[in-house]
């Protein structure tokens, strides 16, 4: 068994990703509250838009700062275009189409990265990462004290938007029921674009961390979503809290198992073994399939 | 004959059905009431979808309510709903034989006859390998209603089986109505709004007004009812 | 109860299928050169797994976004099969199938009384499970203990064929006439029993749980036999490949297979005839042009957009409705061509 020792800078490492599926956790979880969709291609969006970075600051001369607006930037407007487009005429259709619907666009983005860029290995580091701190021996840069802060406060900012705001109540309400909603004269259509325009810049911001904390790697950013995907399982797709605090365990246990050298290597189970215990607790618990409707 | 006694279902803050008793002979009975009486929710107590809060179902002498959903269509209770709900894609034979193939074993036999008496019953005149997509609306339902008499029901739960039928198909499907409890030997309750069908059909009939029974017994005389006109035109009641 | 009935336009139909795969089975296989007979037993064995797919998304609305892993996981057990025993060939395939039918029957049991995104993403799950696994536990090729794999400098045992069907001209005879025999088996299902109970759960949960069907029990066995062909097709491939790696089952995969799938069209077991094809034989064409592959994955992502915007059917089934109005446009043709000449005769 490692010690204590070998354990702490898998703290901090579980941490910064713990915060990262966090914050593109609560981008899921919103979205899915306002408009039923659960966007599937949260990692694609956010990959594009971190090789499209590295492209204007590798092959076009821009500066760094810009180059990552960019593809914050990017990821709002790509998700917020499918989102107007693919939004209103599947707006009636059940949860798991429209989810399936975003794969579609998945793919898409999938072809062009491997188009235009194949899968040469790059890397693109934000200036944080040159430059930390170190705490009780390990050292902390600051990219990963971003991405746990970042996690953090996108979870309280969020929370606080949905229950102070207009725009954030009108959310909720939408959630609850659609028709009814837009008969009170909110204006939907709005409502649900700025959904999808957060939930969007949200995916541009975690692709750009973890290109950084992970790789800069299509596919492998495409599918890291699944861990995230993971934590909104566990929040059951509802509360924002959950979905935070399951991000972070997820992250740091995966972490923290990696000096543990007899399982070390099935590290990476950890997000899908999470999420399906926790489905079998709500499977048990749930009981009937069908539950009692009024009427 | 169908027994029930104080059944109550209550969701969250809402009491669709409260405190019900009532007995509901051989034959067809109607139920009536306006929009959110608990009349589906009644029906949805019956199939086993909804778990009331207290109260029991006795149907001919067995207890209702300890059945798990699945097992009371093997019981004998079918059910048609509001919304068409015969299978476009299967043909007319297949739709009634797929009830038919989930109920009781029989021989395959007897299975065919059972499926075109059951076609010829409601006197569907299609050709039995049709789709039902490719059918009239007046067909469909009767589709509907093959599928609820075919083998040996004994209770048979119509939600409205006329909905969106012009008069004369109403008339047809009342008239196909009348026939099942004497020759499919099954208890029929029919929810309606459909003031004409119901006297047609029904011989007694009960009223729910806010989940609360406030009428039943023959069907002339509730319908001629002054708290029952009341209840569907919203007026207070009289003192 | 168990036989389905045919009637004369079935039997036609019969006649036509069959003489469409003696072609394929006799002539096909001699008209292609090496390449692209390898490609062709590929579209014979993902169209089983496509098949699998079809009849879970099209006949009980379940989507599941882990067939490939899964088919990584019959393709092992198949190899261990085949190396630890000296059964013969069918009956592994017909092992390979029946564990992986187990193993995904049981997946799908807790998961089942879940909404239809939960279940899809549990298997989107699961399938990143059994990828990370794989990853480590590698594919058996020979090696000893119970994982059967053993790192090597020079090659690797190859994992063994039929007897009869050794080469690659062989097999892939072979394997056609396993995957006709794996859509036989799905069309029993969909015309019988089974097959209507799946229709009304498809129509309404709720009504077919008043007719009295074991809602419960009949995605179980749409799950089975998802799992079941799934199992067959990893048999088959592993004998195919000789040597499996984790390369072979990319996540992304499972996704491009859900896209042609549904633009194969689910409601026909056609569909997964061409979804075989959109999967493994264009893009081989594409490669042989010198276009890049990866186009065709941007396509069948549009494929998705637009087959769930507009037609769910999918193409399968708009095929057959052209290739009838075509029928009926030539028919008509003919027709006025040959009359004159009747007039003329008469």
């Amino acid at each position: 068994m490692p010690s204590w020792e070998d354990f702490k800078p898998f703290i901090v490492t579980g941490l910064a990703l713990g915060g990262v599926y966090a914050l593109s956790g609560v981008g899921m979880v919103v979205l899915y509250r306002a408009t039923g969709v659960l966007n599937l291609a949260f990692g694609a969006v956010g990959a594009m838009g971190a090789l499209l970075s590295w492209q204007l600051i590798n092959h076009n001369g821009w500066a760094e700062g810009p180059a990552f607006l960019f593809c914050v930037l990017f990821g709002g407007a790509i998700t917020l275009l499918y989102g107007v487009i693919f939004g209103p005429p599947l707006a009636s259709r059940d949860p798991l189409v429209k989810a399936t619907a975003t794969l579609g666009l998945a793919l898409i983005l999938l072809g062009i990265m491997d188009l235009v860029w194949s899968d040469k290995a790059r890397s693109m580091i934000l200036p944080t990462s040159n430059h930390g701190f170190e705490v009780s021996r390990v050292f902390v840069n600051y990219t990963e004290v971003i991405a746990i802060a970042f996690g953090l406060a996108v979870m309280v900012v969020t929370a606080l938007f949905l229950r102070f705001t207009k725009t954030g109540t009108a959310m909720r309400a939408l959630a609850n029921d659609r028709e009814i909603t837009a008969t009170l004269g909110v204006p939907v259509r709005r409502v649900e674009a700025a959904a999808w325009l957060g939930s969007g810049l949200l995916s541009g911001a975690a692709g750009l961390l973890l290109s950084n904390l992970v790789g800069l790697d299509a596919a492998t950013l495409t599918f890291l979503v699944i861990s995230s995907l993971a934590a909104t399982l566990i929040g059951r797709l509802r509360s924002i809290t959950v979905t935070f605090f399951a991000a972070i365990v997820i992250g740091l246990v995966n972490a923290l198992i990696t000096p543990i050298l007899s399982i070390s290597q099935y590290r990476d189970m950890t997000p899908f073994v999470l999420a399906t215990i926790a489905l079998l607790v709500l499977s048990g618990r749930r009981g009937s399939a069908l539950s009692g409707r009024a009427g | 004959m169908i027994e029930i006694n104080d059944l109550t279902v209550r969701f969250g803050g809402v009491t669709p059905l409260d405190q019900m008793t009532l007995t509901f002979p051989h034959g067809t009975n109607g139920l009536i009431g306006p929009n959110g009486a608990g009349k589906t929710t009644f029906f949805n107590v019956l199939s086993g979808f909804v778990r009331p809060a207290k109260g029991s179902v006795t149907a001919f002498d067995d207890n209702l309510l300890s059945m798990p959903h699945y097992r009371r269509a093997r019981w004998g209770v079918r059910r048609t709903f509001q919304t068409e709900q015969a299978i476009e894609d299967l043909t007319i034979y297949d739709n009634v034989l797929m009830v038919h193939e989930h109920s009781p074993k029989q021989n395959r036999g007897a299975r065919e006859d059972d499926v075109h008496r059951a076609i010829k019953f409601v006197g569907l005149s299609a050709n039995p390998q049709a789709k039902v997509g490719t059918l009239g609306a007046a067909d469909r339902r009767l589709v509907e209603i093959a599928r609820a008499v075919v083998g040996k029901p004994r209770v048979v739960l119509l939600d409205e089986p006329a909905a969106g039928l012009p008069d004369e198909e109403t008339q047809r499907m009342g008239e196909v109505i009348q026939k099942i409890p004497e020759e499919v030997g099954a208890l029929v309750i029919l929810v309606d709004h459909d003031m004409s069908l119901v006297s047609a059909c029904c011989t007694k009939t009960a009223v729910l007004d806010f989940g609360k029974l406030i009428a039943s017994g023959d069907t002339p005389d509730v319908l001629r009812n002054e708290q029952v006109k009341q209840a569907y035109l919203g007026t207070e009641a009289a003192a | 109860m168990w036989i389905p009935r045919l009637d004369a336009g079935d039997r036609v139909r019969a006649g036509v299928i069959s003489l469409l795969l003696a072609f394929v089975v006799i002539v096909l296989p001699q008209l292609l050169s090496g390449y692209w007979v390898t490609v062709c037993t590929s579209v014979a064995i993902y169209a089983i797994v496509a098949l699998g797919l079809g009849i879970l998304m099209g006949r009980t609305g379940l989507v599941s976004l882990g067939q490939i892993a899964l088919l990584a996981l019959a393709a092992w057990v198949g190899a261990r099969l085949f190396f630890a025993t000296n059964l013969p060939f069918p009956i592994v395939l017909l092992g390979s199938g029946l564990i992986t039918m187990v193993l995904g029957t049981l997946v799908g049991l807790p998961a089942l009384r879940l909404s239809g995104l939960y279940l899809a993403l549990i298997t989107l799950m699961l399938a990143g499970a059994i990828t990370v696994v794989l990853r480590t536990t590698n594919f058996p090729n020979g090696g000893h203990g119970f994982l059967g794999h053993t790192e090597t400098d020079r090659g690797a045992a190859s994992i063994r064929r039929p007897a009869i069907a050794n080469g690659d001209t062989a097999y892939l005879r072979y394997a056609i006439l396993v995957a006709a025999l794996m859509f036989l088996l799905a069309l029993i299902h969909v015309r019988a029993k089974p097959g209507r109970a799946w229709a009304a759960i498809r129509q309404s949960e709720s009504a077919a749980l008043a007719a009295g069907v074991n809602v419960t029990l009949y995605k179980m066995w749409a799950f089975a036999l998802a799992s079941f062909l799934t199992g067959v097709a990893g048999g088959l491939l592993a004998a195919d490949s000789g040597q499996l790696f984790i390369t072979t089952f990319p996540t992304s995969d499972s996704i491009t297979l859900l896209a042609v799938v549904l633009m194969g069209g689910i409601y026909s077991l056609w569909g997964a005839v061409v979804a075989g094809l959109l999967m493994q034989l264009l893009p081989a064409l594409l490669n042989n042009w010198g276009v890049a592959a990866d186009w065709l994955t941007i396509v069948f992502g549009a494929g998705v957009l637009q087959v769930l915007l507009t037609a769910p059917q999918g193409l399968a089934y708009q095929f057959p409705h052209d290739m009838a109005r075509l029928g009926r446009f030539i028919a008509g043709r003919v027709g006025r061509a040959r009359a004159p000449a009747r007039e003329r005769a008469g």
